[in-house]
C-alpha cells in the first residue's frame, strides 16, 4: 500500500481511537516504525483528538484529588491488568460465577451439617462398638446363667426323683449297717412294695479306691444275685439315690467292693449287709 | 495547546515510571478534567462518574509499566483507557451505549449547556471551534471518541457503509487539525 493511501485511508484515525483490528494495529505499528510520515500523521491525529478531549473537559469535584490519591497510593496492587496501546482494552471476563448469598449460606450450612454428621457418626460408631461388646458380654452371661439354670433344674429334678423314692407310700426303707471290716459304712435301700424296684442311697459309703467299684447284691435263696454297680467315685453321683436291678424277692442285701466293672459272683470285701 | 503543562510528556513518563507521587499530582492536575469530560459524556450519575474516574487513575498508575510510548502518546493512551473502562463499567451495569448520543443537529449546543456549569477549564473560543464541525463530522467523532462505538456500530447507527466510516472519520479529524493550526 502506498504511504499516501495509508495516510488518507482513515485507518490511522481508527488506530489512534483504538478501533482498528488487531491485524490493522500490527500493520500500522510496523508502518509507523518504518516511515516517519506515518508516525508524524499518527502524532497529528493524536494531538487533534486530545485537543477535542480538552475542549470537552469537565473539572471533577475538588474532593476527588485526595480521594484518588489515597486509592492510588493505598492500594498499589489493586489492578494490574495490562492495557495494551492502542487496542481497545479487552475486558477480561472474570471467571467468577456469581452465587447468590442464599446459596452461599446453603453451602456453608451443608458443610457444617456434613461435619456435624461425621462427628455424630463417629460418636455413634464408638457407642455402637461399646454396646456391641456389652451385648456380647451379656449374651455370654445369659448363656452361663442358662447353663447354671439347666444344671440347677437337672439337679432339682434328681432331688425330686430322690424325694419321690423316699416319700413314695410304697417305699420301704431298710438300713444296711457296716460290717466289722468297715464299721463306719452304712447304706440304705428303698424297697418298692408295689413294683419290687430297689433303690440304694450310698452316700454314707466311703469313697471307692481307684480301680475299684461297689457292687450291690441281693441274697435270694441263700445265694448272691447281682444287683448292679453303684456309682460312688463321683462326688455328686454318690448322693444320688440310685435305682438298682430288681429282684422278685430277696432275703437280704449286701454291698461289696469289687474290681472295676464288677464280678458275676462277689469276690471282694463286703462292706454292709442287711436283712429284709 | 499544551500550554497548561510544565513537563513534557517524556519527562512525565519518566516520573510516572518511577511511581513518583509528585508525578501523580501533576498527572491529576493536568489530565483529570479531560478524562472526567470523557466519562461525563457517557455517565450522568455523579457518583458513578467519580468511581470510574478513580478507577481510571488507579489503572493508569498501576498499569503504567505497560504503556509503550513508541505506540502512541500518553494522553491518548489514558483517554482510550478511560473510555474503555467507562464503556465496560456501563455494560457491566446494563446501560445502553447510545444513552448520551443525540443525533439531533442541535446536539452541539446540548452538551455545551450540560458541561458549561462545571467546566472552568475551557475557553469560549474552543467551544466555538467545535461548532464549526459539520454535524455529521461531529457525530462520528462523538460516537467513536465518547461512546466507544465500533466501525460496524457507527455504520449501523448513522446508516453509512463501513468504508465511509473511515473516510468520514478522517475528514472530521482533518477539520479538527485545521482548528489547531489556526
Amino acid at each position: 500500500m502506498e504511504l499516501n493511501e495509508i495516510i488518507s485511508s482513515g485507518l490511522l484515525e481508527l488506530y489512534v481511537l483504538g478501533m482498528a483490528t488487531e491485524q490493522e494495529t500490527a500493520q500500522v505499528t510496523a508502518m509507523a516504525k518504518q516511515y516517519s510520515e506515518v508516525k508524524a500523521e499518527i502524532l497529528s491525529i493524536e494531538l487533534s483528538l486530545e485537543h477535542y478531549a480538552n475542549i470537552h473537559c469537565v473539572n471533577p469535584h475538588v474532593k476527588m484529588k485526595a480521594q484518588i490519591y489515597d486509592a492510588v497510593t493505598g492500594k498499589p496492587n489493586n489492578s494490574t491488568v495490562a492495557v495494551p496501546f492502542p487496542q481497545k482494552e479487552q475486558p477480561v471476563p472474570a471467571k467468577v460465577i456469581a452465587v447468590s448469598s442464599f446459596w452461599k449460606y446453603v453451602a456453608a450450612a451443608s458443610i457444617i451439617l456434613l461435619i456435624g454428621s461425621a462427628i455424630l457418626n463417629y460418636n455413634y460408631y464408638n457407642k455402637y462398638e461399646v454396646a456391641n461388646d456389652d451385648l456380647a458380654t451379656a449374651n455370654k452371661e445369659k448363656l452361663n446363667i442358662e447353663q447354671q439354670l439347666a444344671a440347677a433344674e437337672q439337679s432339682n429334678d434328681e432331688l425330686k426323683n430322690n424325694l419321690n423314692v423316699v416319700q413314695s407310700r410304697y417305699s420301704e426303707p431298710h438300713l444296711l449297717p457296716g460290717l466289722p471290716t468297715a464299721p463306719d459304712a452304712v447304706a440304705k435301700i428303698f424297697w418298692m412294695k408295689d413294683s419290687h424296684d430297689v433303690y440304694i442311697d450310698a452316700s454314707n459309703l466311703p469313697d471307692a479306691p481307684a480301680g475299684m467299684q461297689y457292687q450291690f447284691w441281693g441274697i435270694v435263696d441263700g445265694k448272691p444275685v447281682n444287683g448292679g454297680l453303684i456309682v460312688t467315685n463321683k462326688k455328686e453321683d454318690k448322693f444320688k439315690i440310685q435305682k438298682m436291678n430288681s429282684f422278685g424277692r430277696a432275703e437280704a442285701f449286701a454291698v461289696t467292693l469289687e474290681t472295676m466293672g464288677g464280678n458275676p459272683q462277689p469276690k471282694g470285701t463286703m462292706y454292709v449287709m442287711g436283712k429284709m | 495547546m499544551d500550554q497548561i503543562k510544565k513537563y513534557s510528556e517524556e519527562e512525565l513518563v519518566a516520573l510516572l515510571r518511577g511511581q513518583d507521587q509528585q508525578a501523580f499530582s501533576y498527572l491529576y492536575d493536568n489530565y483529570a478534567a479531560a478524562l472526567n469530560g470523557i466519562i461525563c459524556r457517557m455517565v450522568d450519575e455523579t457518583h458513578l462518574a467519580e468511581d470510574i474516574l478513580q478507577e481510571a487513575f488507579v489503572k493508569i498508575w498501576n498499569n503504567f509499566i505497560h504503556y509503550d510510548s513508541s505506540k502512541g502518546r500518553l494522553f491518548t493512551w489514558m483517554i482510550n483507557l478511560t473510555r474503555n473502562l467507562t464503556i465496560d463499567t456501563l455494560r457491566s451495569k446494563g446501560y445502553k451505549k447510545s444513552r448520551q448520543i443525540s443525533r439531533d443537529e442541535n446536539s452541539v449546543s446540548n452538551y455545551h449547556d450540560k458541561s458549561s456549569a462545571v467546566d472552568k477549564f475551557d475557553s469560549i473560543g474552543l467551544r466555538k471551534q467545535v461548532a464549526n464541525l459539520k454535524p455529521e463530522q461531529k457525530s462520528i467523532i462523538d460516537l467513536a471518541y465518547f461512546s466507544g462505538y465500533t466501525q460496524e456500530e457507527i455504520s449501523k447507527e448513522i446508516g453509512i457503509p463501513l468504508g465511509t466510516v473511515k473516510t468520514r472519520m478522517r475528514s472530521a479529524i482533518l477539520e479538527l487539525r485545521k482548528m489547531l493550526e489556526k
